[in-house]
């Protein structure tokens, strides 16, 4: 029984903390979900762009710019990646797969170029999150008010886009793109625009990271994508994916819910290095789900990432 | 109105299985014109079809719609001028999304998608209405997805999408072919309804020769990428069956048993 009592005291301990870092996060889960669902574009990008933004973060925070113009040109940043990505893919035909590897890779050494060393602290340089008043700095109540702040914004304003005029001819591009140009729609620019906003999003998400932490790392993004995809296939099963809304919700609820687990996993004693091999049979599982129920039939559906 | 000027496309070109899809075809159909296209298979029908929506470049010569060359114009801004329906029911609509959505898609068509909310109150009473047309009950399942839908079902909503906003030109490609009897029967009547009502300017292929026989004001016969016959006025009106399959230099079973 103490045994048990010891884990959970652990495991409540840090859940604060935890909260904190998976409201951070939720913005890469986003980033995959964007292209992964809405566009129908399995996009690996993220795991390039969320270094990237931590990297454009790092360097301008040491250089002394404000905490909120640094998310805003990693912002930015994450969106010109994720417009390549999708530009290789439309202009060359290259799988998008392909295309996110190519992009990811060149990525390593632009984020290397961008701080000049491999990491950069940036400990004591503000931080967005010493704006919330009644604080203390340090605290994770600040990072979660913040994060959870940002979280809510971009979720209304997500929502609302996919609603109008505009966000459903993004949409008929995922569904169906040869029926969405036949009714007028450019599929160049909504699959540009898609993905370079869910770039924008991983991006963002490094450069909070980044804050939140301290410091920046060129490797900070090693499998962040295979994390985010655990996160978006538990939110899907939890909250579903029939209509925009639980579509929009399952990353910001698959993240929250899987770094809990992660961390409960941590605190009852699993070895840290078996984590990235838990979290991709964890994947591989939910993958293979659909086709274990149906058995050995008939040559499935195609689905995106299965191939 | 519709006009091909000596259009030319050809595939794999310099290679062993050269193959001249389009060999100088030349068409017109003026505004209101129902036009049947009939022809054996790999007489150039689809190329033809491609070639007027967009999906196929040419090689040489031109189309124009209404008087504008449209020649290099990309899909999606021909769009503006044209609708089209497939032969596949999945090809037309956007199948995770419902009714509704779809609908609203091909209304917006023609003119710019701005930020404003997309399905409001007046749009869905009035797809509510398009789709009573139809007497399939589509219109109470507005918030139904797409791929809920039959086959049946999936293009007679492909047909009220593309002829609503009374496109330039409508094309109809074997649109009922992939569907069984009774609902080819149905898609077919609402399809010449439609035609009349909003005297649409049609193009329609089909290897029904019934069907070649029955609608539309001209029948265009395709043969080895160019026009082989054209039947219109009072020739039109008395052409049979067997007078048109008489004319295929291939007889392929499907049209022998559609006499």
């Amino acid at each position: 029984m103490g045994f048990v009592q010891e884990i959970l005291t652990s495991f409540v301990a840090i859940i604060p903390v935890t909260l904190a870092q998976s409201l951070i996060l939720a913005f890469v889960v986003l980033g995959i979900m964007i292209p992964f669902r809405m566009l129908n574009f399995p996009d690996l990008t993220s795991e390039g762009a969320f270094p990237l933004g931590g990297c454009v973060c790092g360097v301008l925070l040491a250089a002394g710019v404000s905490p909120l113009a640094a998310i805003v040109v990693a912002f930015a940043a994450g969106f010109a990646a994720g417009c390549c990505t999708a530009f290789i893919h439309l202009r060359f035909r290259i799988h998008t797969l392909l295309a996110g590897i190519l992009m990811m890779t060149m990525l390593y050494s632009i984020n290397l170029r961008i701080m000049g060393k491999s990491n950069l602290s940036v400990f004591g340089s503000p931080a967005v999150f010493d704006w919330v008043p009644f604080a203390r700095p340090g605290f994770p109540a600040s990072k979660i008010v913040v994060a959870g702040l940002l979280a809510l914004i971009a979720f209304a304003l997500l929502y609302m886009f996919f609603r109008t005029e505009k966000g459903t001819a993004v949409r008929a591009v995922g569904a169906n793109p040869d029926m969405a140009e036949a009714q007028g729609i450019n599929v160049w620019a909504a699959t540009i625009g898609g993905v370079g906003l869910a770039s924008a999003f991983s991006a963002s998400s490094g450069a909070l990271m980044v804050q939140s932490q301290g410091f920046a790392d060129v490797n900070m993004g090693l499998g962040i994508l295979i994390n985010g995809l655990a996160a978006l296939m538990i939110g899907e099963a939890v909250v579903g994916k029939q209509t925009v809304w639980r579509q929009l919700l399952a990353p910001f609820a698959g993240a929250i819910i899987y770094y809990q687990l992660v961390s409960f996993c941590l605190a009852a004693g699993m070895p840290p290095p078996d984590l990235k091999l838990a979290t991709g049979l964890f994947v591989l599982a939910m993958l293979a789900l659909p086709s274990l129920k149906r058995g050995r039939g008939p040559a499935p559906a195609r689905e995106a990432i299965r191939e | 109105m519709l006009e091909i000027r000596s259009a030319r496309k050809v595939f794999y070109k310099g290679q062993a299985d050269e193959k001249v899809a389009l060999d100088g075809l030349s068409l017109s159909l003026a505004t209101g014109e129902f036009g049947i296209v009939i022809g054996s298979n790999g007489a150039g029908k689809s190329s033809m079809l491609n070639a007027i929506s967009g999906a196929l470049i040419l090689d040489s010569g031109q189309i124009l719609i209404n008087g504008a060359d449209v020649t290099g114009m990309p899909v999606h801004k021909r769009a503006a001028k044209l609708a089209r329906v497939f032969q596949d029911p999945m090809r037309g609509t956007a199948a995770s999304m419902t009714v509704a959505e779809n609908m609203l898609l091909a209304d917006l068509r023609s003119s710019k998608r701005t930020l404003r909310q997309g399905l409001n109150a007046t749009r869905l009473a009035s797809y509510r209405e398009r789709l009573s047309i139809l007497g399939l009950g589509l219109e109470n399942r507005l918030d139904t997805r797409v791929d809920l839908l039959s086959g049946g079902q999936r293009q007679s909503l492909s047909l009220i999408m593309a002829v609503g906003g009374s496109p330039d030109l409508l094309l109809l490609d074997e649109h009922t072919a992939a569907l069984d009897p009774r609902t080819a029967e149905i898609v077919m009547r609402a399809t010449v309804r439609a035609v009349n009502a909003l005297k649409l300017t049609t193009l329609m292929v089909t290897h029904n020769m019934q069907h070649a026989v029955d609608y539309g004001s001209r029948v265009i016969m395709l043969d080895a990428g160019r026009v082989l016959l054209e039947v219109t006025g009072e020739e039109k009106a008395r052409v049979t069956v067997l007078d048109l399959i008489g004319h295929f230099s291939v007889k392929t079973d499907r049209m022998l048993l559609a006499s």
